[in-house]
């Protein structure tokens, strides 16, 4: 996100400048809170309770995103918006690739996380089973991001579902299933 | 008898609306419907007003929301100018890209100001949107969000 910035407000007379956050605190916000979850004994299991807040946070974000823009009209156009102007916003950079099979598939290809940048990577061709361990402590962090992509998509009347796959770290996969 | 004193109220208010009297208390009201078509928000600009009038402005703002909806098709722009008229009433419109929609019954107002004052909405909206303890789909109870519109239609609307 590009910092914690207060909308600003109407009635300003001097312009402040925008109050900044540090990225690092997003970061160890994120790590805690999968660490958090994880760790509870009662209620949801972690996945389910990340992806909802994820959601939650995800539906925010896309009303404040689209603030001055006109509609976005069909499916694709606001797959493009997620990957390009909601990605800028949210991990600086946009999506490196976009596929889609044209039946209601879409596949998001991010090289470079920003998310995962922090996870430590096993060397290239080392032992398979320490890579198949790091992918899934990389899943358990992707379920926050995939639970905002869902709200942000089911905000603007997408309906669908968001699975990540981290097939290489840092590089990362989102495939978005709409629900018909 | 009781019921006789309704139909006389009910048939005076179309009749002064229908000859268009100044004497008559102007109309304002703004209501904020959701994504699933419940309205979250409304208030009565002008201060409250009697039963048959208050059911009357919800029945026609609610009814305004398949006008909006063939205008929505027809443009993307947020702002909608006037998508229905009843009566001498007309409803203008605000949707935004989350397809919640602002609605004012008016009596005539100028475009502009409604448009700025749609504005200035959107951003005290956003701002009770992004509380972390409001859910989208309930109803805006936030007495500051209450004032804060009365004040900018105070101010914009006149």
């Amino acid at each position: 996100m590009s910092g914690l910035q207060p909308l600003p407000s109407p009635a300003a007379v001097v312009k402040k400048p925008a109050r900044r956050c540090a990225e690092v605190c997003l970061e160890f916000l994120c790590a805690e809170s999968v660490r958090l979850f994880h760790e509870k004994q009662s209620g949801p299991a972690a996945a389910a309770a990340l992806e909802a807040v994820g959601f939650r946070v995800g539906q925010q974000l896309a009303e404040r995103y689209t603030r001055d823009k006109s509609r976005l009209g069909d499916t694709l156009e606001i797959i493009k918006f997620v990957c390009k102007e909601f990605w800028q916003a949210l991990f600086k950079k946009q999506v490196d690739n976009l596929k889609t099979n044209h039946r209601g598939v879409y596949v998001l290809q991010d090289n470079g996380f920003r998310w995962l940048q922090r996870l430590s990577v096993p060397a290239a061709g080392s032992d398979p089973a320490r890579e198949e361990a790091a992918r899934q402590v990389a899943l358990s962090y992707l379920h926050l991001p995939c639970g905002v992509v869902r709200g942000a998509l089911c905000h603007l009347g997408v309906s669908c579902t968001v699975e990540a796959d981290p097939k290489h770290l840092p590089s990362c996969t989102f495939t978005v299933r709409i629900l018909a | 008898k009781i019921s006789l004193d309704k139909e006389y109220s009910c048939s005076l208010n179309n009749s002064r609306s229908k000859t268009k009297l100044q004497m008559s208390a102007p109309t304002l009201t703004f209501v904020i419907v959701g994504q699933e078509d419940h309205p979250i928000y409304e208030v009565d600009l002008t201060g409250p007003k009697e039963q048959q009038t208050q059911y009357l402005h919800q029945f026609v703002l609610h009814s305004s929301l398949d006008a909006v909806d063939e205008q929505m098709w027809l443009s993307k722009e947020p702002h909608l100018k006037v998508v229905d008229r009843f009566n001498g009433l007309n409803v203008t419109a605000f949707v935004t890209a989350g397809n919640t929609r602002f609605l004012l019954l008016h009596d005539g107002r100028s475009d502009d100001s409604i448009r700025s004052f749609f504005t200035e909405v959107y951003e005290l909206y956003l701002r009770v949107l992004l509380n972390p303890f409001h859910t989208p789909t309930t109803r805006i109870t936030s007495r500051e969000f209450d004032r804060k519109v009365k004040l900018l239609a105070k101010r914009l609307l006149g």
